[in-house]
């Protein structure tokens, strides 16, 4: 009888320890969605259409860039942050979206996160080595790490005909890390054990106008040492991202 | 009497036992496949492998000898090796691309026309290119075998040759260039000066080589017009998308190896490196699908002074990796 108590008793206490260790499988989780349109427009790829504060018309060819240190900030000061810095590539599906896949309870007031990559990962080796990772590598020598985002397109000089080319390529420069932050207010996410997606837009127009106006003519098509331009970027880039969307799923 | 029954007894166990014994017929075929053991550099990416098919001792040696062996074409003209020599980096004056850390490429030929896995371009090798006859394979006296050696059937088909093949393929790996050893193997070589000014330009926007042949495999892996022509003669990529805005477009190819893989672009229009670098240096030509990263196509490419050409030059050259072309493991196994 003895025994059976015993056994009933550790059965218990398992059983309660089982339950306490799966309770994250109770939490809820959010897929941010990292979307794109120009201005008003959405994103196509290739068309000189779009208008750059300078005067240009411009297109697109390829966008890739990093997001890092994504976080979910809820009303009590927790931070729910993704695991990894996330890469993000127009036209490859499997990087649009970001899971968080187990994000407690509670009402979340703010999202925040990087764009491109913090002083501790931009280094040498500081990402996985793989394809993807080292095609984003910045080997310029003594400041190796890796590009934040490659922007690539082409623009009709100030309606002339003549188009060049443009690489909106941003990363450290000169030990400056030009890295962006960015913060924005969630109006109402409310976690209760459920599944939440959150899109983000980047309206690539900013890049080029707010607060100062980037063009493409003085800074010419490649800008990987030019501090200037990367420090317009920089500043530039904090408007970037607006919430479109939120939706329980 | 007694001594006959016990005697008849002795001999019925005997046979009882012979019967139940299990045959002892030797069977030709073993299907006990090995896990192959890559010797990767560390520096290098992970290698995905497709689940499908897993790279074994046996699957390895069959491929190398089908890589070798005339048997893939129908008529026994020539090999894969006929085009692809160990010692020109698995590439020839054909124009082919070398076949070198294919483990890491999604996207074959320069045309870029056969997208997945190793398995998916070794299938068109088989069936578009050679158009292999099987029946060379399978009235073969080896082949059979070693088809059951790795993969557990003695029926031969175009998927388990292209398998075969993949598995070989992942194989040749070439990451002990000069270059390699003076920044990741910590052995105490150090680049000249010459090959570090040479790199400067390559690693910087001056020269701007690395955007398409950066990072470990020297290749992007995608599809660029890198302004070989004002009005490109050959479609590329564009004839296999159907797009406008892909026409003339071609593979980068790896820069690793590159002293011994002349003749130099898609149409190996240029013999030797100095032609190229010329090339990118004043004769880049304008077109509408030029791509964004010829950045200095107005001005006709990125003018390097003598020197600069010299010392890219010099640079280019540790990207060679002389062990792998004398790899005996790479070697013909005939």
């Amino acid at each position: 009888m003895k025994q059976l108590k015993c056994f009933l008793c550790g059965s218990v206490l398992a059983g309660a320890l089982f339950s306490l260790a799966c309770h994250k499988d109770n939490n809820g989780s959010v897929t941010i969605l990292f979307d794109h349109r120009v201005g008003a427009e959405p994103l196509e790829l290739l068309a000189i259409k779009y208008h750059a504060q300078a005067g240009h018309l411009y297109s697109v060819e390829r966008l890739k860039y990093y997001i890092s240190n994504f976080a979910l900030h809820r009303e009590d000061g927790q931070a729910i942050r993704a695991a990894a810095p996330h890469y993000r590539e127009v036209g490859v599906e499997e990087t649009a979206t970001l899971l968080l896949p187990d994000v407690p309870d509670g009402r979340y007031t703010s999202l925040s996160f990087i764009i491109g990559l913090d002083s501790a990962t931009n280094k040498p080796n500081g990402l996985p080595q793989t394809v993807q990772n080292i095609n984003m590598e910045w080997p310029i020598p003594g400041e190796e790490g890796y590009h934040y985002m490659k922007f690539e397109g082409k623009y009709d000089s100030m309606g002339s005909g003549v188009v060049k080319s443009f690489n909106v390529h941003t990363g450290a420069t000169n030990n400056h890390p030009y890295y962006v932050e960015v913060s924005l207010p969630l109006t109402h996410l409310t976690i209760d054990k459920d599944s939440w997606s959150v899109q983000l837009v980047m309206d690539l127009n900013e890049w080029f106008q707010n607060p100062h106006t980037y063009d493409f003519e003085q800074f010419g098509p490649g800008i990987m040492a030019n501090e200037a331009a990367q420090q317009m970027l920089h500043e530039n880039g904090a408007s970037l991202f607006s919430v479109a969307d939120m939706q329980k799923q | 009497m007694k001594r006959i029954a016990r005697l008849a007894c002795m001999a019925m166990v005997v046979l009882w036992w012979l019967s139940c014994a299990p045959e002892t017929t030797e069977d030709p075929f073993t299907y006990n496949p090995t896990p192959y053991a890559f010797d990767v550099p560390a520096w290098f990416p992970p290698m995905e492998i497709p689940a499908g098919n897993p790279t074994t001792v046996q699957g390895v040696k069959l491929g190398r000898m089908l890589f070798y062996d005339t048997a893939l074409h129908p008529t026994g003209e020539t090999s894969c090796a006929g085009c692809h020599i160990q010692q020109q980096s698995f590439s020839s004056a054909a124009s082919v691309l070398p076949h070198i850390n294919l483990a890491w490429n999604t996207a074959f030929l320069w045309d870029a026309s056969v997208q997945g896995p190793l398995e998916s371009i070794m299938l068109f090798e088989v069936e578009k290119f050679f158009k292999t006859d099987r029946s060379r394979l399978q009235n073969h006296p080896e082949y059979p075998r070693l088809f059951y050696e790795a993969f557990g059937t003695k029926v031969i088909t175009n998927e388990l040759i292209a398998k075969a093949l993949a598995q070989w393929e992942r194989t040749m790996v070439s990451g002990h260039s000069v270059r390699d050893m003076a920044v990741w193997a910590d052995i105490g070589l150090f680049l000249t000066d010459e090959e570090v000014d040479g790199a400067l330009i390559y690693y910087t926007e001056k020269g701007d080589c690395f955007h398409c042949h950066g990072g470990i495999l020297y290749t992007d892996n995608l599809v660029h017009n890198n302004g070989l022509d004002a009005v490109p003669p050959l479609p590329g990529y564009g004839a296999v998308s159907g797009q406008d805005s892909d026409y003339g477009k071609f593979k980068t190819p790896t820069l690793r190896n590159i002293t011994l893989t002349a003749p130099y672009m898609h149409d190996g229009r240029y013999q030797t490196l100095e032609e190229v670098i010329d090339f990118y240096s004043e004769g880049v030509k304008n077109s509408p699908t030029i791509d964004p990263l010829m950045k200095k196509v107005h001005l006709g490419g990125v003018h390097l002074s003598v020197k600069e050409k010299s010392d890219l030059l010099a640079f280019l050259k540790t990207l060679v990796d002389t062990s792998f072309i004398h790899d005996p493991n790479l070697k013909t196994p005939f």
